[in-house]
């Protein structure tokens, strides 16, 4: 066990310094950890890159999901072991800082985890493992941020670059020379010059089945997740809309208390049928003085938004209606329609109105959309309309725009790109190994072990295109010593290339970000060495 | 005969005291390992609901897991103390007591009685005492060594918790946090909000309060100078509290004037609490769109549903009261504060109160890789805010790296010379079981550790009163050089309390366990 000190000169060669002789019960622990968080990588592994195979995951609910988002196929996956689900934590961190890249990281991790092991089996201790490890990411982050090349964000066509490389590893691949414009322009039309973050919440993808996804588009203006109410003969095309967004109901009126209405002969039956309606004719009337003829309403738990009746009202006053709004929704229904809610129908008036130019239920390939374009003081929101043949499709479709914004949104945050296609670890892998010789002790042993673990990246996305991996990261090795500090894997040709000139790019936040949440995960688990059965 | 009742049973003399330390002794050997810089973390899983909690921290482990034995129960109590007194040292004591028991054992099979064991821990406690209080270091008259001090406990803290990689930089947040409570020990003032995503090194101290809620979807996203009123009120309707109470109408007008009766009575309250002269209305329960749209009008910006602890929080930061009546106005003490604003933290807005009435006040927003990572820096990181809290109080400070430890125990053994009786092996014993703590660390780093401790003893004994182990080279090194201290305050807890617990376990001679209570008709 001892061989390790061999050669490496420690600062203390006496006899104290001996090789970590751990336990048998900890090693066990770990190494059930290794191998637990190991599976949950190597589940994944395959759906890395631009060649990367899909999932098919079954739901206990017996939904059926097709994707390869790592974050979406870990989320399914019902880890029981303590260690994977640290890793399924893991993916879903690296979704929450750069929206992208979350298959990388625990692919990454499970790399990482795979050198600890041997590190561990060689005697060094974990937390001299762990502690070199960190200052090895701190190391790698350097080295790839030094290779990054800074973005201007009116630079319309490096961001789309970096869109489709996201976008080329999804289900939707082919689409993307479609859906990275949309991503590119939604994340534009948000960002300021000075802002440092996005809130994806300002972008509503409404999904609709029908078409396909080349239907997919970015509108300008606002569509609706609901459909208008035709139930009374409506109308569904309004010029000149004002919009009304209402958080009261036009229905028979109910009071917070318990109440019945007492009925003692036919004539009260009458009265009350009368003054229901004029009850109705009297709110719904009010709506239309103050000039609304577009009515949102929220939806309510408590009782019917709209009735027949005053469905027919609105009808014969030509407005259009469109129920069950989510309380949720109002936020940003608000600020991108320029418009007020209403909560009681005293406070309704022309003021609280929004305006569009035209609202309109379009009918396409069996589906109906209510758009709402040509709002006046629109807020800073973007409505994408996202289409696919069917849920499977349309679901992976959101996930990968959602991917795709993230990517561009990480532009905002840290305005730097570096290349991909392997070409960034396979650097920041051959700097640390030469800065792993200039170190001593069993440092220098873990940063090689970190460096060739980095080596993880270029050689799955090899194998998943089904090249041959050994081949290709020597020969991509040996491009970066030779100087090439962009050439990566083009996984379409299957060559080695300057992957900057083929237009594979990728925000360094994702790189980056990857790199230090997995080490720092690497890390607790290296750490452990017990379970203990709690409350 | 049977004296006691069915399920009742008693353990007598040899067999109880061989329980208490089966009990204890594994309890120490479990946490044992969490010692020290070179200290190793647990996973804790949950039995009902399968949660993963990953620790270091001996308070967390000991208050997680099942025990059923009355030693055990004891050890975890004292942990539990020590948690509450100091914050940190959790570990610590629980080893030092299981060490000491470990000893007790020893002495009981040589046939000394407990109670002779018991009197010589007491004369070898009250030594180490002494000699800790002796070594003790007071800097607090100069500010600047001082929060070096502080700088170097916080330190000490963190190296041997999941922020050791990070450690300069989290002791930095951490004194700065608590010197910020100007010699206030009330950590409620620092609050500490946890979000996943982004690394440790995104953890930032920030000034004010941070509540995580969102601002009311018509209202303002900023606003200077708040005056706010903080309540716990339903806003929804007043209802009347009769269980079945229900009006009778018998046409829909009357209901729908009912349904009016209701809003304007809804109105009627929106109106007391604008009264109040307010700009900033904090609600611990919903408020429904209809107030809300009120409250909007009358540009009052609303914040709905806030959490419990953090209304009672925000009530302490911004001097306000929780009203839950809004009568009389001139009784409601107003929270205020200069800026009110919508912040993001990863994906998800906050709110962000600064330049609040408690000017020490203050937020430290952890960031980290998973749910686990950011509980357990959490736990460390208050473990640190509460120790250097204490020593802001008690400024003393005192070695670490069994510095301390070693002090104490050459301190007893010579105090152990002077006794007279079978107490100088049981004083002994005391040194013995002080010097497991080194050797504990040493262990733990995988270091030799009867080398290492034999030499460490050396020094001490030629007078090198600050010598330690130096984890990082493993050999031994000066504690005062390499900064490693630590809150005399806490050593001073660990000893009284480990030697209280031991003296206890040892002079049981009878456990008692008390039938469980019959359940009626399970």
């Amino acid at each position: 066990m001892s061989s390790v000190a061999a050669g490496v000169p420690l600062p203390l060669a006496t006899g104290q310094n001996k090789a970590f002789n751990d336990k048998g019960k900890p090693m066990e622990v770990r190494m059930s950890n290794l191998v637990a968080a190991k599976a949950i990588s190597d589940a994944v592994r395959t759906s890395l890159g631009p060649r990367g195979m899909d999932k098919m995951i079954q739901t206990s609910k017996g939904e059926v999901i097709v994707t390869n988002d790592g974050a979406t196929i870990l989320r399914s996956i019902q880890a029981l072991h303590p260690a994977s689900k640290m890793l399924v934590d893991l993916s879903v961190a690296q979704d929450i800082e750069a929206g992208d890249g979350t298959t990388t990281v625990v692919v990454l991790a499970g790399s990482l985890l795979g050198a600890a092991e041997k590190l561990l089996q060689k005697g060094i201790h974990p937390t001299i493992i762990a502690e070199s490890f960190l200052k090895a990411s701190a190391k790698a982050v350097e080295f790839l941020t030094e290779i990054s090349v800074p973005v201007d964000l009116n630079d319309r066509a490096v961001l789309l670059r970096a869109a489709s490389t996201s976008l080329n590893s999804k289900i939707v691949s082919q689409y993307s020379s479609t859906l990275a414009p949309i991503a590119v322009s939604a994340v534009t039309r948000l960002a300021t010059p000075t802002s440092s973050n996005v809130d994806l919440r300002d972008i509503r993808i409404v999904k609709k089945v029908g078409g396909t996804i080349e239907d997919t588009e970015l509108i300008d203006g606002v569509v609706l997740n609901q459909n208008v109410v035709t139930a009374a003969g409506g109308p569904s095309r309004i010029e000149k809309a004002k919009i009304g967004l209402i958080q009261f109901q036009l229905s028979a009126p109910k009071p917070d208390m318990d109440n019945t209405v007492v009925i003692n002969d036919y004539r009260q039956m009458d009265k009350v049928i009368k003054e229901g309606r004029a009850y109705l004719l009297n709110l719904t009337k009010k709506i239309k003085k103050s000039g609304c003829n577009v009515l949102l309403i929220q939806k309510s738990i408590l009782r019917d938004a709209v009735d027949e009746t005053s469905l027919n009202f609105l009808k014969r006053l030509n407005i259009l209606v469109i129920k069950d709004v989510e309380r949720d929704e109002i936020d940003f229904l608000t600020k991108s329609l320029g418009c007020k809610a209403v909560s009681d129908i005293e406070a309704f008036t022309e003021d609280k109105l929004g305006y569009a130019d035209l609202v309109e239920e379009t009918n396409r390939d069996g589906t109906k959309v209510v758009k709402i374009t040509g709002v006046k003081n629109k807020g800073r929101t973007v409505s994408i309309l996202a289409m696919g043949s069917n849920h499977l499709v349309l679901e992976e479709c959101e996930r990968s725009l959602h991917d795709a914004l993230c990517v561009i949104r990480c532009l905002v945050k840290k305005r730097a790109l570096i290349g991909g296609g392997g070409a960034p670890e396979i650097h920041a892998s051959r700097m640390l190994s030469q800065y792993a010789q200039s170190l001593k002790g069993m440092e220098a042993y873990c940063f090689q072990a970190y460096a060739d673990a980095l080596e993880v990246i270029p050689t799955t996305l090899a194998e998943n295109a089904g090249l041959n991996p050994i081949a290709i990261v020597t020969e991509l090795r040996n491009r970066h010593a030779l100087g090439e500090r962009n050439a990566g894997i083009n996984v379409r040709r299957g060559t080695i290339s300057n992957i900057i000139e083929e237009d594979v790019v990728q925000p360094l936040l994702v790189s980056t970000s990857a790199v230090e949440l997995a080490t720092e995960t690497v890390t607790l688990l290296l750490k452990i060495d017990d379970y203990v059965q709690a409350r | 005969m049977n004296i006691f009742n069915d399920e009742a049973t008693e353990e007598k003399a040899e067999n109880a005291r061989l329980s208490s330390f089966v009990g204890a002794l594994a309890l120490g050997d479990l946490v044992k390992s969490t010692l020290g810089p070179k200290g190793m973390n647990k996973i804790l899983q949950s039995m009902s609901s399968g949660d993963i909690n990953v620790t270091n921290d001996g308070a967390t482990i000991l208050k997680a897991i099942q025990l059923d034995n009355a030693a055990a129960k004891i050890l975890v109590n004292i942990s539990k103390v020590q948690d509450d007194e100091v914050g940190d040292g959790t570990t610590t004591v629980c080893v030092l007591a299981a060490e000491l028991l470990r000893e007790a054992e020893k002495l009981i099979a040589m046939k000394i009685h407990p109670q002779t064991i018991v009197e010589g821990y007491r004369i070898a406690s009250d030594a180490a005492l002494k000699a800790l209080e002796k070594s003790a270091v007071d800097n607090s008259a100069n500010p600047a060594s001082f929060r070096q001090d502080l700088l170097n406990i916080a330190r000490t803290t963190l190296s041997s918790k999941v922020l050791s990689q990070d450690k300069d930089y989290f002791a930095n947040l951490a004194v700065d946090a608590v010197l910020r409570l100007k010699g206030s020990t009330d950590l409620e003032h620092i609050q500490i909000i946890k979000k996943v995503g982004g690394k440790l090194t995104d953890s930032y101290l920030d000034e004010g309060f941070i509540l995580d809620k969102s601002i009311a979807v018509n209202s303002p996203k900023r606003l200077e100078n708040a005056k706010i009123l903080i309540a716990n009120t339903s806003m929804d309707t007043d209802k009347i509290k009769i269980f079945g109470a229900r009006v009778k109408v018998d046409s829909t007008g009357k209901l729908a004037e009912l349904e009016r009766a209701e809003r304007e009575k809804m109105k009627a309250k929106v109106e007391a609490i604008a009264a109040h002269g307010i700009n900033v209305f904090v609600n611990r329960q919903l408020i429904y769109n209809y107030p809300e749209s009120l409250l909007t009008e009358k540009g009052i910006l609303t914040i709905e549903h806030a959490d419990f602890e953090g209304v009672e929080r925000l009530s302490l930061v911004t001097g306000g009261e929780i009203a839950s009546t809004f009568d009389r106005p001139d009784l409601v003490k107003l929270g205020r504060c200069e800026l009110i604003e919508e912040i993001m933290i990863g994906e998800d807005k906050l709110i962000k109160f600064s330049g609040v009435a408690a000017g020490e006040a203050c937020t430290v927003v952890l960031r980290g890789s998973t749910n686990q990572m950011v509980d357990e820096a959490e736990r460390s990181l208050h473990d640190a805010l509460s120790v250097l809290s204490q020593t802001v109080k008690e400024t003393r400070i005192v070695l670490g790296g069994g510095c301390a430890e070693m002090l104490m125990s050459v301190a007893v053994d010579e105090a152990a010379k002077r006794v007279q009786g079978k107490k100088a092996i049981a004083v002994e014993s005391f040194a013995y079981a002080l010097r497991q703590i080194p050797t504990i660390l040493a262990d733990n780093a995988g270091y030799d550790s009867s080398d290492l401790v034999a030499k460490l003893r050396a020094a001490h004994y030629e007078g090198k009163s600050d010598a330690g182990l130096d984890m990082e080279q493993g050999c031994i090194g000066s504690m005062k050089t390499l900064g490693v201290t630590e809150s005399y305050k806490l050593k001073r807890q660990v000893v009284l309390s480990a030697s209280e617990a031991a003296e206890m376990i040892i002079r049981v001679d009878d456990i008692l366990r008390a039938a469980p209570r019959r359940r009626e008709a399970v």
